[in-house]
């Protein structure tokens, strides 16, 4: 479904090149939960934005579903990621003059014109309101994210990640800035989210103890995928979410 | 729909924004009670000009008056010149026309003991006349606004006058008038004497003639030791007064004697201090100008409409008469009135940098708050937020707050300008230094006019600045990659 195929991406620190991905391929399967390891430095923050078109790489292309998607013009890629994608960031990144209920809609927002919004905002605040309440904020709407725990905070931005139903999650370290029982019931919860509505996720990280609960693991190593790991046992019922 | 959001949320929490709105603010305010100021100098120095001045003046350098010859050589009359001025294409678009002379003169009259001699502008004038061609009767103290205003004195002033002549006669003698010689007696072919009853009536008095001075020549303003303006009368109605002039063939010196009947009071030192204003025929007798006239006051019908035309017209009558000036009380005051315009142009020049100055206020906060956004702006653009986009929501909010500011400065300027007396008085009395010194400036209050056109002139410059000078900070942010922003710390 997601390909990515001979990937380079370097960066320029003054007059020194780093090279962050060298020749890197990878396909994620439609209703896959992968997970990506590294140490750090390795490239999978890197990999996490080429794949969601928030970076372009050097050479080499994107693939969603046969289509390239890395070379497209820019409004059809914010489209991409506003509808397609839904990002998860370790530090949350939630907009702090917005409550949690604004926060989660944010993506709503920004799809919709100042018309078209007045004519559909009821039904998109129900949804809202329903993805926090399966979060399990459904009390805290009103509150501002520095009022939130962090375990709060990055389910508030799952919640925001699921509103468009994107058909691919991107995680990037979701559970890096948590202590291990938040941690896991995060991971749980993107678990739930992969199993009972079968969106694709990638998630990346160094927690070698929450891979565990993916469907698959590779390792990443100098820029490149250096082998496969398998995540649960049993293989897994892909299942296409509605577009 | 964000654009809108985050601009008004933006707004509502950070605070560093409003020292935005306050230069804008403060810069409109200041912006629309300056123009209001002086503009309402202006408006009161150009009424106080046309007032002064009647619409269109004719007149000429020639200290013995117009000289237009007839058919036979005589000079025409004023009001043959009159008669002509109002036969001319131009006639149908006057209402009035009045012929006065004006010169200079020494009025001398005597205050606590002394004699005191200023020098005036006078003005020989038919009262009637000239109140019909402008503002003369709404000017003066006792007559103001009359249709009928005259040379003529109150009972009161003439009893003063009465008073003082007793007065100057207790302390200086009666005046001793001889008894009249008897005739010799011839009784062959005399003349028969004059009767007793002829010789021993009473003298005909001398005609009293009256003179409305300007209102500073008979007063004298200082400030006393409570460091209040005091203001003290040296000339009242029924006082009597000296004018000396130049007159005749040859310019001597000539003189006549006035009673004080009025004030003239324009709030413009220029004129208080120096007009005189005597009756026509007066001063005709007095410079020996039987008949003649120095310039003629011209009122329109429609001023704005016909000023180019009238002027032009009479301007054609009086061809022949190079010495003849033909003017529009603006061109009369031409230069007056370019200063004031030249001077208000430069200060509304000078006052729209100081909203510049708030303009890169706006600059520079709106660079701190892209900024302290980065990773914000990182996060829309992650959730599908065009470049576009990020940058209208920087756009609007310097818009925003633009036009906050404009509001808020519009009602602060708006309520200074209402009531800057009471604050004047306010301040003067806090600091104990008096802002608006009335010695000086000669008006009650400071005059203000409050031109909507202009304020609405100066919200729309102020907010175009705001917006324009958040346009490179915005231009930034929209640029800004969003990986690099999502990591910025």
């Amino acid at each position: 479904m997601l390909t990515a195929r001979n990937l380079k991406k370097s960066y320029r620190r003054h007059a020194v090149e780093v090279r962050v991905l060298n020749d890197l391929n990878l396909e994620v399967q439609t209703g896959e939960f992968l997970s990506i390891v590294g140490v750090s430095g390795s490239g999978k923050s890197t990999l996490l934005h080429l794949l969601g078109t928030l970076d372009a790489p050097d050479t080499g292309s994107v693939l969603l579903d046969g289509r390239r998607i890395d070379n497209l013009p820019a409004h059809e890629r914010d489209a991409l990621r506003n509808r397609t994608f839904g990002y998860i960031f370790q530090f949350y990144h939630l907009l702090p003059e917005l409550n949690t209920l604004d926060n989660v809609l944010m993506p709503a927002y920004i799809h919709h014109s100042m018309f078209s919004w007045w004519q559909t905002r009821s039904q998109w605040r129900r949804r809202a309101e329903d993805l926090l309440k399966k979060v399990g904020l459904g009390h805290r709407l009103t509150h501002r994210p520095r009022e939130l725990s962090g375990g709060e905070m990055q389910r508030t931005a799952i919640a925001r990640a699921l509103l468009m139903n994107p058909r691919i999650l991107l995680a990037d370290e979701p559970t890096g800035n948590l202590d291990a029982e938040s941690g896991g019931e995060i991971v749980r919860l993107l678990r739930e989210i992969n199993r009972d509505e079968g969106v694709t996720i990638v998630m990346v990280t160094h927690n070698l103890e929450i891979v565990a609960a993916t469907d698959r693991v590779v390792r990443m190593m100098n820029g490149v995928v250096t082998d496969e790991l398998p995540g649960r046992p049993q293989s897994f019922q892909p299942r296409l979410a509605a577009v | 729909m964000y654009k809108l959001l985050l601009c008004v949320r933006y707004l509502q929490t950070r605070y560093l924004a409003f020292i935005c709105i306050v230069s804008v603010m403060l810069g409109v305010a200041t912006l629309i009670v300056v123009n209001a100021v002086m503009s309402g100098f202006s408006t009161k120095l150009k009424d106080r000009l046309h007032g002064v001045l009647s619409d269109v003046v004719i007149d000429t350098d020639r200290t013995d008056g117009f000289y237009i010859p007839d058919d036979i050589g005589n000079p025409l009359t004023p009001d043959q010149i009159t008669a002509k001025i109002m036969a001319s294409p131009a006639g149908d678009r006057i209402e009035a026309v009045t012929p006065t002379i004006e010169t200079f003169a020494i009025l001398q009259f005597r205050y606590r003991g002394t004699v005191v001699a200023k020098p005036v502008r006078l003005i020989g004038i038919d009262p009637e006349g000239r109140a019909h061609v402008g503002g003369f009767s709404e000017f003066l103290d006792r007559q103001k606004n009359s249709p009928h205003p005259s040379f003529d004195l109150t009972t009161e002033a003439m009893q003063r006058h009465e008073w003082k002549v007793k007065l100057f006669e207790r302390e200086n003698g009666p005046v001793v008038v001889p008894a009249p010689k008897q005739p010799v007696v011839n009784t062959l072919n005399t003349i028969p004497p004059p009767s007793d009853d002829a010789m021993t009536k009473e003298m005909p008095k001398p005609k009293l003639h009256g003179v409305i001075v300007g209102y500073a020549i008979a007063h004298f303003r200082y400030t006393d030791d409570k460091k209040q303006v005091v203001e003290e009368a040296a000339l009242e109605p029924g006082d009597d007064v000296i004018i000396t002039t130049a007159g005749g063939d040859e310019l001597k010196p000539v003189w006549g004697s006035f009673i004080v009947t009025d004030y003239l009071k324009t709030e413009m030192s220029e004129y208080d201090q120096s007009f005189v204003y005597v009756p026509l025929e007066q001063l005709q007798r007095i410079r020996g100008m039987n008949q003649r006239a120095t310039a003629f006051q011209i009122k329109l019908k429609h001023y704005e409409k016909d000023k180019k035309f009238v002027t032009d017209e009479l301007k054609k009558l009086f061809s022949r008469s190079p010495e003849i000036r033909v003017a529009t009380w603006e061109q009369h005051q031409g230069p007056l009135l370019a200063a004031i315009d030249v001077e208000r142009g430069i200060l509304n020049l000078l006052l729209f940098m100081i909203v510049g100055v708030a303009g890169f206020s706006i600059l520079a906060i709106f660079s701190m708050i892209v900024s302290e956004k980065y990773r914000d702006i990182g996060i829309m653009k992650s959730l599908g937020a065009s470049s576009w986009g990020v940058m209208q929501i920087f756009l609007g909010y310097g818009l925003l707050l633009g036009t906050v500011g404009c509001l808020l400065g519009t009602g602060l300027g708006l309520w200074i300008t209402a009531n800057i007396n009471e604050i004047e008085a306010h301040l003067s009395a806090m600091t104990g230094v008096t802002m608006f010194p009335r010695d000086v400036y000669y008006f009650k209050d400071i005059p203000t006019n409050v031109d909507y056109f202009t304020v609405v002139f100066i919200d729309i410059g102020a907010v175009l600045i705001a917006t324009v000078f958040s346009l490179l900070p915005a231009w930034r942010a929209a640029r800004l990659h969003p990986v690099r922003a999502l990591r910025f710390e």
